[in-house]
């Protein structure tokens, strides 16, 4: 009986561990996510995100935009499209520029006509997600 | 014994989770002996990775070149015939990134079979320190074969490159992943002077180099971090500090202003209408260049 509850006890230990690798699997996200970028858009960067199943409310990344660039940033989301995700833009000095909640409505991705070189800041953060999970990519055109 | 079994099969469980890591087991182990001796900075791993991932991909200066109209110039290049000199992990891995630059170069401008001398150097730089398994030569090369796929080269060694670099960051070898970086910036910059020297009335070249002020601040914050522990680092830091004080006298303004948003398609479009200038002088570019050329020679010897 004992080794019966030693059993499932390793069998729970095995479906938790499993659970938890399957969470998020945000390369995923980001394999889908590079092929979305517009027409004439060069790929730089690819960005994961990863909610550690809500624990995180956001996930910060840095990126030196330049002057004459128009910047693209897309969102994909394990629960389809780009359900859930949210990305905001920040200057250098932190001031909110866009965000792709526009009336409610989450739209998969956003173009920076950039005319100020610095140092930007694309963050993510989940509205209504489940997964808290996702990837991103970043790219360019001149 | 009985009393054992219950802890004998937990460890038996959890260490079948990590079957699978073997290979990266392996790796992770040859990159120890590679880097021994070197200590971790201490400064947190997040933060490392948040500027390393600000360092620029060279794909954007290297196509600001093509689009400007200046000419392929493949003397300004590294002789990717010199693979062989390179025989320490420091000089390998920034030479991986000066090469990797120079092969993006060289797909930019559709020279696709001086290309593929870069990726065949590339490869060998990479398999010595044991991430050549990111590169698919064949693959490689057969897309280098035509102009047609330039898009689809170019897309495959940009993945590569940020490959590279997860893996070197996930694996806690970011004094590699700098390096490369560092090598790969710094070559993009050196092509950049070259071309600005030699087509002075483009201002988008100048002004690009201006902006480097930027990313240099962040590379020499990085670097001071490994310079503690890592001789090699700290060598390159203190050439490097010639490198900022030929950025002194640069200066770029920023004046921030609204910008207007429409959504079309489905996409947020943003207009920036924010400004900045970058104040720098033909004088600038060649002092900046000849600091360049002394690191590089260093660096490529």
């Amino acid at each position: 009986m004992k080794i019966l509850k030693y059993i499932l006890i390793i069998v729970a230990l095995v479906l938790v561990q499993k659970e938890a690798n399957a969470q998020c699997v945000p390369t995923e996200s980001v394999k889908v996510c590079i092929p979305k970028l517009a027409s004439g858009f060069h790929f730089l960067k690819s960005y994961e995100i990863n909610g550690r199943g809500g624990r995180l409310d956001k996930v910060e990344y840095s990126y030196p935009f330049a002057k004459g660039t128009m910047y693209m940033v897309n969102l994909c989301s394990p629960e389809g499209g780009n359900k859930g995700l949210v990305v905001t833009l920040y200057d250098a000095t932190r001031k909110q520029l866009a965000t792709s909640v526009v009336n409610g409505q989450q739209l998969q991705a956003i173009v920076f006509n950039c005319q100020s070189t610095g140092i930007y800041y694309i963050t993510y953060t989940f509205d209504n997600s489940t997964s808290y999970c996702g990837g991103s990519a970043l790219g360019f055109k001149r | 014994m009985k009393n054992y079994l219950p802890f004998l099969l937990i460890t038996a469980v959890l260490s079948l989770g990590s079957c699978g890591s073997d290979k990266k087991d392996e790796a992770e182990a040859f990159l120890d002996e590679l880097d021994e001796g070197i200590d971790t900075p201490a400064i947190s791993e997040e933060t490392i990775n948040d500027i390393l991932m600000q360092v620029p991909a060279p794909l954007e200066i290297s196509m600001l070149m093509k689009e400007s109209g200046s000419a392929y110039d493949r003397s300004i290049l590294s002789n990717p015939d010199d693979v062989s000199k390179y025989n320490t992990t420091f000089k390998r891995a920034i030479n991986l990134g000066i090469y990797g630059t120079d092969l993006i170069y060289t797909n930019i401008f559709g020279k696709n079979q001086e290309g593929i001398g870069y990726m065949k150097s590339v490869k060998e730089l990479a398999d010595d320190l044991n991430i050549g398994q990111f590169f698919n030569l064949r693959l490689v090369g057969r897309l280098a074969t035509n102009n047609d796929n330039l898009d689809s080269l170019m897309l495959i060694t940009t993945q590569n490159f940020n490959a590279i670099n997860r893996y070197l960051q996930e694996n806690k070898r970011a004094n590699l992943s700098i390096l490369f970086l560092v090598g790969g910036w710094m070559e993009a910059v050196h092509i950049n002077c070259r071309m600005s020297i030699a087509n002075p009335e483009v201002a988008s070249l100048t002004e690009r180099i201006g902006e480097q002020k930027i990313i240099l601040e962040n590379i020499m914050l990085l670097m001071s971090f490994y310079a503690e522990t890592d001789a090699s680092i700290s060598e390159l830091y203190e050439d490097m500090k010639k490198l900022k004080a030929a950025y002194g006298s640069i200066e770029i303004t920023y004046t921030y202003a609204e910008p207007t948003t429409e959504i079309v398609d489905g996409i947020l479009m943003i207009i920036d209408n924010s400004s900045s200038t970058v104040h720098i002088t033909p004088e600038n570019v060649i002092e900046i260049d000849s600091v360049i050329t002394d690191i590089r020679n260093k660096l490529t010897s």
